[in-house]
């Protein structure tokens, strides 16, 4: 009983960032711009929240820094894609090996020599509580409210929306941002998960989070399903570490290639886009 | 809308290069001495060479890989994955069979294992319409950690304590040839060679070179022209990922002579910059190649004055937002 507990416990924690990630990336991509920067966005933020609450001493500094990389590299996007009307696959991987680059830069070029303190993070559950609420808004966003309806048509069609009145662009623009904001809080999550920055530490959750928002239709209850099935996996990983399952060692590898294994499988057996919006990637 | 390349455009790469000087400059390093050093370290004489040209052959074939791919209009996230797993196959064949034959088997199983890596990814876009960046990037995570597992424990050599299978018998390795300015190369770098020549050929004089090119620019078009997009998407995949894979078994087989975990340092998604530079054509892929690789070995080489590895993900990124961004002015203008 007490082992179920803490794997609940371990899922939501674990399951969180993605939760988080997922939400921004189903904003973003309801609007049609495709979002495979997830992961670079929320290591960028995992690296500003641990460098910016160590040397300050204040979680809420770190927090904000963190969210303000995320949301940059969000503005980056915007500008790319929307104003340049540059690829979006092609910006999203630049995104992502800007942010890689970038933060190793920044740890091991700038701060490492200066010896930085341990960071201190906000209580985990203001995390997942935010993410939990997220979804729910989220919910009742996009099914119940103009806003939601009109961010579904840009992402549907973003020619037709401009003749109905809409504004495509802002819609789009806005949509960016908040997808920042939310994997800022996941990218901040992690760090503080893991209770300091290390390389490459967001290790593909971003796109693990793209695949739970995909196997879950692009709506955000099925998404949520998605993202505590890939974290209650990880939990599991660590619970049951060198524990025998009916008699066989389950390697670490097999646990962690689980949900990209899932993803794939379920690609192969879904025919169309799967209710995904239907100008996504189109400028 | 006429306007091709905007004023926005020079400004957004001029803040690029002005990023890039301020994070060498953040580390404390001297800029000056830091560009000399990168240059010298990749250019300047026989070893460097070497090193820039060891870093050229994947970057040169993944981008051809990558290519390929685009032109029927597909992404392929997943060579990088291919590379990989068309090592691990080139390995597992020299590790068992040894001489020229196992050589030329190994090169054989880089082909194919590279190949069937793609192949869910192609099939997946044609018969199913899920995005094949999406199955991609899956599959290089499986490759990662597929190949993780089996160099910790199935293949790995017992008497060695890092992460790595035994070293090649010395009769599988590709042959060396030493240039006259005394530059190593191997000659597997004659093969990548040939394979952009042969891909730059078939691409402009055949009929399936034509329908690929047809697929990408215009499905409607391809199919009322009688032309199954299906069945050419399916065909691009599985030869980009042949290509990839290719490129993997000539990495350990002409350098490496071992496989271990992690073996591409992300050659595949270097690849994507390579491809998005050559995309007005199939010899733009050599320059290109070459300054992704001058990139590369030039950051390793400024690593001594205390600049991080990390600064060759910044540039990589700013290229691609860059060749990005001029690309969209480009396609705009096609679509007037």
């Amino acid at each position: 009983m007490n082992d179920l507990l803490l794997l609940l416990g371990s899922t939501v924690v674990l399951g969180s960032p993605l939760v988080l990630a997922a939400m921004g990336g189903l904003l973003s991509e309801r609007s049609g711009v495709m979002n495979i920067a997830l992961e670079g966005k929320m290591l960028a933020a995992a690296c500003l929240t641990a460098v910016v609450s160590s040397s300050t001493g204040n979680p809420w500094a770190g927090v904000a820094a963190g969210v303000a990389a995320s949301v940059t590299l969000s503005l980056v996007h915007a500008l790319v894609t929307q104003h340049f009307k540059a690829d979006h696959i092609v910006s999203g991987m630049g995104i992502n090996a800007l942010a890689a680059g970038g933060t190793s830069l920044l740890v091991k070029g700038v701060f490492d020599r200066e010896g930085a303190a341990a960071p201190v993070f906000l209580p985990v559950a203001a995390y997942w509580v935010t993410a939990l609420v997220a979804v729910l808004y989220l919910v009742w966003y996009l099914t119940r409210t103009r806003g939601g309806i009109r961010l579904m048509a840009v992402g549907n069609s973003p020619s037709k929306s401009r003749q109905m009145g809409l504004d495509p662009l802002r819609i789009r623009i806005v949509s960016l941002l908040a997808a920042g904001l939310l994997c800022g809080l996941g990218g901040c999550l992690i760090a503080s998960n893991a209770g300091s920055f290390t390389d490459g530490m967001t290790s593909g959750r971003g796109f693990i989070a793209l695949a739970a928002l995909i196997l879950g239709g692009w709506r955000p209850l099925p998404a949520l399903a998605g993202c505590l099935a890939f974290g209650m996996t990880e939990a599991l990983q660590l619970q049951l570490q060198g524990t025998l399952l009916l008699g066989v060692a389950i390697p670490t590898e097999a646990w962690n290639a689980l949900p990209y294994l899932a993803t794939l499988v379920a690609l192969l057996f879904r025919k169309g886009r799967g209710g995904g919006p239907a100008s996504l990637g189109v400028n | 809308m006429r306007t091709r390349l905007g004023w926005t455009h020079g400004v957004f790469i001029a803040a690029s290069l002005v990023l890039i000087f301020l994070s060498v400059r953040a580390t404390g390093a001297d800029f000056g001495e830091t560009a000399q050093f990168f240059v010298r370290g990749s250019l300047g004489g026989p070893a460097a060479w070497t090193r820039t040209l060891k870093e050229f052959l994947p970057l040169l074939m993944l981008g051809t890989a990558v290519l390929v791919a685009l032109r029927a209009g597909l992404f392929n996230i997943g060579a990088d994955g291919q590379f990989t797993v068309g090592a691990l196959g080139a390995a597992v064949v020299v590790l068992r069979l040894g001489g020229a034959s196992g050589m030329l088997l190994g090169l054989a199983a880089g082909l194919a294992f590279g190949a069937l890596w793609a192949l869910p990814a192609g099939w997946i876009r044609a018969y199913r319409g899920g995005h094949e960046v999406i199955s991609t990037i899956m599959l290089n995570n499986i490759a990662r950690l597929l190949t993780l597992y089996l160099v910790k424990g199935p293949i790995k050599d017992p008497d060695q304590q890092g992460q790595t299978t035994a070293t090649f018998p010395t009769s599988t390795s590709l042959p060396e040839i030493t240039l006259p300015s005394g530059t190593l190369v191997t000659s597997g770098l004659v093969v990548g060679l040939l394979v952009v020549v042969g891909f730059w050929i078939w691409e402009r004089r055949t009929v399936a070179g034509y329908e690929l090119n047809l697929v990408g620019a215009n499905p409607t078009a391809a199919s009322v022209a009688g032309v199954s997009a299906k069945r050419v998407k399916l065909g691009a995949m599985l030869a980009s990922g042949a290509v990839a894979g290719l490129a993997g078994a000539i990495f350990v087989l002409g350098h490496e002579h071992r496989f271990y975990a992690n073996l591409s340092p992300g050659y595949g998604f270097d690849a994507l910059g390579v491809a998005m530079l050559a995309v007005s054509g199939v010899p733009a892929l050599v320059p290109a190649a070459l300054a992704f690789a001058v990139i590369s070995t030039g950051t390793a080489s400024i690593q001594t004055l205390g600049v991080p590895r990390g600064l060759s993900g910044v540039i990589l990124g700013l290229t691609l937002l860059g060749v990005a961004a001029v690309a969209g002015a480009r396609k705009r203008i096609a679509h007037e």
